[in-house]
């Protein structure tokens, strides 16, 4: 005990010297103002600032007592922002992670189990699929206000063209379809890619892989997260599956995904709901071209993805947890209409997120909500999402969950790049990731 | 002189005993700067007033010695705590004593913090030195002989103005299959390299833009460094008859081995530290890790993963790397009379 408070000591003093050990004020401290508490989001652009900014501005019209800020920072570096502004005594009240991130944020202490009235709200509002992703060993730590499962984007008009008439609905279908639909110019650069695979971030680079897996019947992890299960016959085929589409010119992993797909040069690709909202907004009359379908199995009828969320947590470091917890009651369990800009949806009442999410045309883990606002004149291409709820696998989201979801899509891109075999692959990742997780 | 005498009174502690002192300094030669009001004054007098000085010096000294003791000295004492600890990064009370797993688990067979993450920091830097010298050297020597010296210099220093983001995302978009290098190809009829998304061609590409991009100042260096140069040798070399390639190897490159040693030195402890041309150009050091630094390496650690602990240890790791390849040049310019 005592050589830990001498560590803590010198610790302190070195971190104290160096000016970051001041936390967060909410608000200017004097009596009478408000509380200010800070909401940090990854809802950087729009239309998910805006929809957010909205529901915030709503909050703070309606209380003097309590108002909220909102910061928002990319996907991509919201993970470091949250470590970094942690460190720096400068994290946010509210703070809206990833799901797969719960177990680190918890073991760090930075995220708290939720009180126990907004546990029994969110185990009884959500379906269980977000409840587990938002929840850390077995018990909720936040809201789970953004769920994501994983399903086939096709471009119809590429598939007529290769005189197809619908999306695939098996691995075999699958390959056809892609290597019908992909062409190339004289110099070899891509035209049109099959299949898409995409390197953005670690999410586009696995979870579209443990989708394919999942329809397979594989995962990723032993079901308690302890060690890897994908050296398995599901976990080698997936892999295989994916080196032949790019051997044979079907795929082109060096394009990016996110720009080739609402350009028209993509047939299919495998990706989450949140894409619906943002290839509306960048295809205009386009997007009637995209269909969506469930992820395709080795034979007609296999089901299986993968779901993926985001939870809107309390900090455990915030100076008005019960006034953070008081704003998520009231975002995340308050029904309410879903209000003019939801069009034919204006009748259906839901919780604020709920009518959030589709109108940015996204979702919430209130399957409920969803089914009713998507029957009130949502997008249809969110119905295979929505379905996919009710079997999908949630990610595992256990304390070293970032750095094994890491390590395999570096062995995913050696394998994409011919740097090794699928097999060798397979068992590279499997190693590190059981070395990682046994730390 | 003077200084040394005084010193040894103060050091030896032997102020209060003057014959001896004045005997040392005579001894030392140092009457010759003493006045006569110096010997005259009384020791405990001088003493007081050595004291005087010392401490106004320090003073002096004091906002020097406090930044480097707040921004270096308790860092390093801080990363080395850490590098023994396991830690998430947020609670100082949830340091745990960890002993050398931290070291154990980088160089733990399967772990890619040696291969091939050290390979890729030593390839980086080495390519970026050698490049970067090369080049400069070159261009350096061409500017000395044109007109518009200071226009020129300017324009090659121009990248180092740029930031780091603003051209790792100008060469990425000059990189990507559609852009203006594989344009370029083409139109000769050559077929497209996929320069940042091939595991083979992916460092190399990088280190050819960080040479470009810290280009600049290696040859602002160098030219002050061969303007340095007497121009004497030259006009000798020219009487002796000696051809241009005779002139740059046995002139030119001789005298100039301290400016090489300088840029050399700081360019290769720059390649070894180097990440955020990295992470602007391939994200996450990517494909798989064919382009992963242990800068990056570390940093992904400490503020993606929360494992504090193994990045304090890397960065140890590469502290000592650091010191010993600068170490290592140091003396080899020596060898070579660099610093003679």
């Amino acid at each position: 005990m005592r050589r830990r408070r001498v560590l803590a000591g010198l610790a302190g003093a070195a971190v104290s010297a160096a000016g970051c050990g001041a936390p967060d004020r909410g608000g200017s401290g004097r009596p009478g103002d408000p509380i200010v508490l800070t909401l940090l989001s990854h809802y950087a652009t729009d239309p998910l600032k805006s929809a957010l900014q909205r529901v915030v501005d709503e909050w703070n019209a309606a209380h003097d007592r309590v108002h909220v800020r909102t910061t928002a920072v990319r996907f991509q570096d919201l993970l470091t922002t949250l470590m970094v502004r942690q460190a720096a005594g400068q994290g946010a009240d509210i703070i809206h992670p990833y799901s797969l991130w719960a177990g680190q944020l918890a073991q760090a202490g930075v995220v708290r189990p939720a009180p126990p009235e907004d546990t029994a709200r969110i185990e009884r509002g959500f379906a269980r699929p977000a409840v587990r992703a938002a929840s850390v060993r077995g018990r909720p730590v936040g809201y789970p206000t953004e769920v994501q499962s994983y399903a086939l984007y096709y471009n119809k008009r590429l598939l007529r063209a290769a005189g197809l008439a619908g999306p695939p609905r098996t691995w075999r279908e699958l390959e056809e379809a892609a290597y019908r639909t992909a062409r190339r110019d004289r110099h070899g650069n891509t035209l049109v890619q099959g299949f898409g695979l995409s390197r953005t971030d670690d999410s586009t680079v696995v979870n579209q892989t443990l989708a394919l897996l999942a329809s397979r019947g594989g995962s990723f992890l032993q079901p308690d997260g302890t060690r890897s299960a994908l050296d398995s016959p599901a976990g080698r085929a997936v892999f295989a599956l994916e080196r032949r589409l790019i051997d044979r010119g079907a795929s082109d992993p060096g394009i990016d995904l996110l720009k080739a797909f609402p350009a028209g040069r993509v047939a299919m690709a495998v990706s989450g709901a949140w894409w619906t909202g943002s290839l509306k907004q960048t295809m205009g009359r386009d997007y009637r071209d995209v269909g969506v379908a469930p992820v395709p199995g080795p034979a007609p009828g296999n089901r299986g993805t993968v779901t993926t969320g985001f939870l809107l947590g309390v900090n455990a470091k915030s100076r008005h947890p019960r006034e953070a917890w008081e704003f998520l009651r009231w975002l995340n369990d308050e029904v309410v209409p879903a209000g003019p800009r939801a069009g034919r949806a204006a009748a259906v009442r839901a919780t604020r997120m709920s009518v959030l999410q589709m109108s940015v045309g996204t979702m919430t883990g209130r399957t409920g909500d969803m089914r009713a606002l998507l029957a009130a004149g949502g997008d249809p291409n969110l119905g295979p999402f929505v379905d996919a709820l009710d079997y999908a696998t949630p990610e595992p989201n256990g304390p070293r969950a970032q750095k094994a979801k890491a390590l395999l899509r570096k062995n995913i891109e050696e394998m994409w790049t011919g740097r090794h075999p699928p097999d060798a692959a397979v068992r590279n990742a499997v190693r590190q990731v059981d070395q990682e997780l046994s730390r | 002189m003077a200084t040394t005498v005084t010193s040894a009174d103060g050091d030896g502690g032997e102020a209060e005993r003057p014959g001896r002192a004045e005997g040392r300094g005579r001894a030392a030669g140092g009457r010759s700067v003493r006045t006569a009001g110096d010997r005259a004054r009384p020791a405990a007098r001088r003493t007081r007033y050595r004291c005087r000085q010392t401490a106004v010096a320090y003073l002096f000294l004091a906002p020097s010695l406090a930044f480097f003791a707040v921004f270096l000295l308790l860092p390093l004492l801080f990363a080395v705590l850490l590098s023994l600890s396991r830690w998430a990064g947020f609670d100082l009370a949830d340091i745990r004593p960890a002993g050398v797993d931290n070291f154990a688990a980088l160089f733990a067979r399967g772990s890619s913090f040696l291969t091939p993450v050290l390979t890729n920091t030593l390839l980086y830097a080495l390519g970026t030195v050698a490049l970067a010298l090369t080049g400069a050297v070159l261009v350096a020597h061409c500017i000395t002989h044109l007109r518009f010296q200071g226009f020129w210099r300017t324009l090659y220093f121009l990248p180092i103005v740029t930031t780091v983001v603003a051209v790792g995302n100008v060469w990425k978009y000059m990189y990507e299959p559609g852009g203006l290098v594989n344009g370029v190809l083409n139109a000769l009829g050559l077929r497209s390299v996929a320069f940042l998304q091939d595991p083979a061609t992916a460092l190399p590409s990088v280190v050819v833009v960080q040479a470009w991009a810290s280009l600049g100042s290696a040859i602002l260096i160098l030219t002050a460094g061969l303007k340095a140069i007497p121009h004497v040798y030259y006009e000798a070399a020219e009487l002796d008859g000696a051809g241009p390639f005779t002139v740059f190897t046995r002139i030119t490159l001789p005298l100039l081995r301290p400016s090489l040693l300088f840029v050399c030195v700081t360019q290769f402890i720059t390649g070894l530290q180097s990440f955020a041309l990295i992470i602007v150009m391939t994200g996450e050091g990517g494909p798989g890790d064919a382009t992963n630094v242990a800068a990056l390496e570390m940093y992904q650690r400490a503020f993606t993963y929360g494992d504090w602990g193994s990045a304090s240890a890397a960065a140890l790791v590469l502290f000592v790397l650091i010191l010993v390849i600068t170490l290592a040049q140091l003396w080899l310019f020596r060898r070579k009379g660099a610093d003679g």
